[in-house]
């Protein structure tokens, strides 16, 4: 069977500065996968090509068997890649619920089946009760939340989470760890991007580690935190030393 | 539970706009003055003209400040139709909408690739060449403009010498027509496409909405909804220069109402036009005289205070002591 989403040999380059470089990745139906590194490692910038910000310089990018490397971000969400955004863009002179509802618009064109979608939606995400009130008056942890529930009502394969956890208290981020295992039970893979290891490796089947622009290790959470690479990206080789 | 609100909602706006017309439309059963009425008519037909603008200026965030070109090209299209070929005026406002709606695309395609201001001063520009090339445009009358005989009274032709009425009526629907279709687009794909592409363009397109194809689609929609607004003006003041129907103050009166009540909600233009457009008649027919320009510096004076207090527009006095309901 193949992988949900592959990346090959990806590379971004900004003028002189490579971003990513033969970056090859591949996520499996079903799995949550982290994307992690250090500052500058280039999570966004790989983050950015598979929702279709822009074409890779070179490679290809492979959703569910069919290349999806020239698609433009509207055609990849119809096709089942849904984003969320590290600084949040919510619809801010709409209502919570209108905001989900132009997420569900892009399976059904009926309104009234939009509504309740996006209804549903705000129940899954824990936000029903702040469905009539206008976006901008929520706080960051809602409004990190009405991201991942504009992008569940996309009705996604593949959810990208770019940092929904950061910047969180430890309370709220509980409560987003479990929202992202239940998104996933109900059959959605999930690729999350954090810089925050120890409140993603619990939670992800398996870490993508990505240093200066490139695969540094890949695996299960337990050995990548324990991988001598891996420290010495994050610490300095001085810390790998007899790891 | 929650879509019944909803619902419920957007009913009573149906039921409070029903009223609204058959309480306007028994107005001139007690207005008998024709001078009130001629400031009825332009009232209602700038609460259309504005509520056209809305669609893409407020809905969509796509600000215009050049829609006196589809207003303009509706009156002339009807004026030279009429005039040039006999053909009914009803059929020279379809017309004159169905161009302007092709036009509108066609400066779609380079100008909504603008962010912000930039696409408001390039429609600024592209309404002032159309201005200049119908000034110069011989065919059409250049600068002389085309004279719209009036010979007798006819629903046929619309003309009408004696009453004022059945223009009243006719802006009235108009009003009311602009009114429903924004009602409708509201709450259609369309709709919520639009105010996401305000919002956040980048958002929306991660949310699988056509960004380009939305702003063209309002673009056009309000295109063709301000030229019959225009074509009806030609035949309600029956004689047409570039000056009356495509100079800058157009653009500005047609956006002005929506801004002032409310701008990208559906009362806003008509609560704006009720406000603004008397006043600038009032102002101008009892201090306008002196010449010295005091009715421009009270008009101007009423919109400064306006957005100083309520930069939501009107329409937020009201929304303010709703949400306080709500709360309690």
């Amino acid at each position: 069977m193949t992988a949900l989403l592959e990346t090959c040999g990806v590379w971004q380059r900004f003028g002189g500065l490579v971003a990513n470089s033969d970056v090859s990745i591949s996520v499996g139906r079903g799995e949550i996968v982290g994307l992690i590194g250090p500052n500058g490692a280039g999570k966004s910038t790989l983050f950015n090509l598979i929702a279709g910000v822009r074409p890779p310089t070179q490679g290809t990018i492979w959703l569910d068997g069919e290349d999806i490397t020239a698609t433009p971000a509207t055609e990849r969400c119809r096709r089942g890649i849904a984003r969320t955004f590290q600084v949040v863009k919510s619809f801010e002179t709409m209502t919570v619920i209108d905001n989900v509802i132009v997420g569900a618009l892009v399976r059904t064109t009926e309104m009234r089946a939009a509504r309740r979608k996006a209804f549903e939606v705000l129940e899954f995400c824990g936000l029903a009760a702040r469905a009539d009130v206008m976006a901008s008056e929520l706080i960051p942890s809602e409004k990190r939340r009405l991201e991942v529930a504009r992008a569940l009502a996309t009705e996604p394969k593949l959810l990208l989470l770019d940092e929904v956890l950061t910047g969180l208290t430890p309370l709220e981020a509980q409560t987003g760890v479990e929202l992202v295992r239940r998104v996933r039970e109900t059959g959605v893979t999930v690729l999350m991007v954090e810089h925050v290891m120890e409140i993603v490796m619990p939670l992800v089947d398996r870490a993508i580690v990505l240093d200066l622009g490139k695969v540094l290790v890949e695996g299960k959470p337990a050995d990548v935190v324990r991988d001598p690479k891996v420290i010495a990206a994050y610490l300095g080789d001085r810390h790998a030393v007899g790891a | 539970m929650h879509d019944v609100t909803h619902a419920k909602q957007r009913r009573r706006d149906l039921i409070l706009a029903a009223v609204f017309v058959a309480l306007a439309a028994c107005v001139p059963l007690f207005v008998k003055d024709v001078y009130v009425q001629n400031i009825m008519v332009l009232t209602l037909m700038y609460a259309g003209l504005s509520q056209s603008w809305n669609i893409l200026g407020g809905y969509c965030g796509q600000i215009s400040l050049g829609h006196a070109l589809y207003f303009g090209l509706g009156a002339y299209v009807t004026a030279i139709l009429l005039t040039k070929f006999d053909v009914l005026p009803w059929f020279g406002m379809l017309t004159g909408g169905i161009i302007s709606a092709l036009i509108a695309l066609a400066l779609g395609y380079p100008t909504f690739r603008l962010g912000g201001h930039y696409f408001a001063i390039a429609t600024i520009v592209i309404a002032e060449i159309a201005y200049l090339l119908f000034l110069n445009w011989d065919w059409a009358g250049a600068a002389l403009g085309i004279d719209i005989m009036v010979r007798e009274d006819s629903w046929a032709k619309f003309q009408f010498t004696r009453s004022k009425l059945p223009y009243f009526y006719f802006a009235l629907f108009f009003a009311a027509v602009a009114w429903l279709v924004t009602w409708w687009l509201e709450n259609s794909k369309w709709g919520y496409w639009w105010r996401a592409v305000k919002d956040n363009p980048d958002a929306a397109e991660s949310l699988g909405v056509v960004v380009f194809k939305s702003k063209m689609g309002a673009g056009a929609i309000s295109a063709f909804l301000t030229a019959i607004g225009g074509a009806f003006y030609a035949m309600f003041v029956s004689y047409i220069d570039p000056d009356a129907v495509m100079s800058f103050q157009f653009s500005l009166l047609i956006a002005l109402p929506a801004v002032l009540g409310g701008i990208g909600t559906l009362w806003g233009p008509v609560l704006g036009a009720a406000v603004l457009i008397p006043v600038t008649e009032l102002t101008r027919s009892f201090i306008g005289g002196s010449g010295r320009g005091v009715d421009l510096i009270v008009y101007g004076s009423l919109i400064v205070i306006v957005s100083l207090t309520r930069p939501d527009g009107l329409l937020g006095l009201f929304s303010r002591k709703r949400k306080k309901e709500a709360v309690q």
